[in-house]
């Protein structure tokens, strides 16, 4: 058990008894009133999104969950394929999970994956990422009416909005949680 | 903006004050933790004396001598809230006293301060006229709950269980279960295109805002979803007065015994000052989210010169 003021962004809590991971933490003080904390909870199981508030000397069951090297291996269009490093075990979790993770994780990377025994609750993508660029519109010379800017696809298919010097073939940083373009990376 | 307002309120015959940050007694309010701080002196005994969460303790004294209309820009200090965005524990308050005034009137004076204070470039969320809703309205609209229907807290509780929060089973306040709905359901839903303004307050949450039936003349106007102002027509009823200081001052030791947190001494004559204003309505505004939203600015970060949470890096 933790009170609720100790909640963190990332902590997995046990409600009704589903596991949920804490995707958004808030703390708010009501005009008058006391501390409360504003969660948003999404459940590794289903991807359902959860809203809850507590006051901060609420008790909430939090649960132990363990970090897990994972190689990502492919998708099948309705789940991840993913094998457990150190038991090269495989598992397999629908997509729906983790939504537009497809476009954010590289075949054969290895990613850190938080568990709750044997249940895979969240797979954590880096806050910034290279990727590749596999297609990059042309340039139009002169077309500043954007902010000089356009639109790229990445290896796996993300699509980010970069200034126009970018190029097909050359690899920018991305910041996974916005999905903004952070710089160029030179090779 | 300073000027902006200053100019406002100055030609409206209101009398700007600058009352003391320090001082020996405060309004009890159990929910704002406050700053402690010493005076010492060989020939006196030391004496704890309290940074202000508000200028209201020294601004009513005013009013009930009858200095009239009256308005501040002063430092506020409250305790043990987070760092963040939207707060610092040192912020700016504008405080402003309409005698002979209600809180109807207060909106309309608002308005007129944000007229005054909007350009060109101030966003929709900022410009007047006001929406208004009450607090009622705003909770059947977003999430269908009546609350002149749930005045007892386990029928609320029932309520929120339905809409899936977590409430438990120890006994809590019909306002605690309230911010819970509140909060999760409505304060983030609320419409942001115009600034709103939130009226009635249930009664059950306890203030010096006069009360009529189930719900307090009370509001707090949000601009860009972010709370920016508080509004009372102020009790004058002595009995009423003296009740919120007793249960109030009552709360606050309960909790602060626990915590830990320092207990601010009440003025035993407090409540015969405020029974001795005229009808008066006054407006609490915190400054910095206002600046912050008039400079289109994300944070409050963005805005004061030296945030504590850069101070303390």
């Amino acid at each position: 058990m933790i009170k609720a003021g100790q909640i963190e962004k990332g902590t997995a809590l046990l409600i009704k008894g589903q596991p949920f991971i804490v995707v958004d933490r808030e703390f708010v003080n009501p005009g008058k009133g006391s501390a409360f904390v504003r969660l948003k909870l999404k459940s590794p199981a289903t991807g359902q999104v959860l809203q809850e508030t507590m006051k901060s000397q609420d008790n909430a069951e939090d649960i132990t969950v363990a970090d897990r090297d994972c190689q990502y291996l492919y998708n099948d269009g309705e789940s991840f394929h993913l094998m457990l490093t150190d038991t090269f075990e495989q598992i397999e979790v629908p997509m729906a999970t983790f939504p537009d993770y497809e476009f954010l994780m590289k075949d054969g990377e290895t990613y850190r994956c938080t568990f709750w025994e044997s249940q895979l609750l969240e797979i954590q993508i880096p806050p910034k990422v290279v990727y590749l660029i596999a297609e990059a519109e042309e340039a139009v010379k002169g077309d500043t009416v954007q902010g000089a800017t356009k639109y790229v696809t990445t290896e796996t298919g993300l699509k980010v909005r970069v200034p126009i010097f970018i190029k097909q073939g050359e690899k920018i940083r991305v910041n996974t949680e916005t999905r903004e373009y952070i710089e160029r990376v030179n090779n | 903006m300073m000027r902006k307002i200053r100019s406002f309120f100055d030609g409206r015959s209101y009398l700007e004050v600058d009352t003391p940050i320090l001082s020996p007694t405060l309004i009890p309010e159990s929910t704002i933790e406050n700053f402690a701080t010493r005076f010492e002196n060989p020939f006196l005994p030391s004496v704890e004396l309290f940074l202000v969460p508000s200028p209201e303790v020294y601004m009513k004294r005013l009013i009930a001598d009858g200095w009239g209309s009256i308005y501040q820009i002063s430092h506020c200090f409250r305790n043990s809230e987070q760092i963040g965005p939207y707060h610092n524990p040192e912020f700016t308050m504008l405080e402003y006293y309409t005698i002979e005034a209600d809180e109807q009137d207060s909106i309309a004076i608002t308005e007129e301060l944000f007229h005054a204070l909007a350009d060109g470039e101030t966003a929709d969320h900022l410009r007047p006229p006001f929406n208004r809703l009450t607090v009622e309205e705003a909770t059947w609209q977003l999430c269908g709950v009546d609350l002149e229907h749930h005045q007892r807290q386990s029928s609320l509780a029932a309520e929120a269980r339905r809409l899936g929060l977590t409430v438990p089973n120890e006994p809590e306040s019909w306002e605690e279960t309230f911010n819970r709905i509140f909060l999760t359901f409505v304060e983030p839903h609320l419409p942001q295109e115009k600034p709103l303004v939130l009226d009635r307050y249930p009664a059950q949450i306890e203030c010096l805002a006069f009360q009529e039936g189930p719900w307090r003349q009370r509001w707090e106007l949000y601009g860009g979803g972010i709370e920016l102002a508080n509004c009372y027509n102020e009790e004058r009823r002595l009995s009423k007065i003296e009740q919120y200081y007793s249960d109030e001052y009552a709360r606050l030791v309960t909790k602060r015994t626990d915590s830990g947190m320092p207990i601010a001494d009440i003025d035993p004559d407090f409540a015969q000052t405020l029974a001795a204003m005229p009808r008066v309505s006054g407006v609490a505004m915190g400054l910095d989210r206002l600046q912050m939203l008039l400079m289109n600015r994300k944070s409050l970060g963005e805005v004061l010169l030296f945030p504590l949470s850069s101070t303390l890096e």
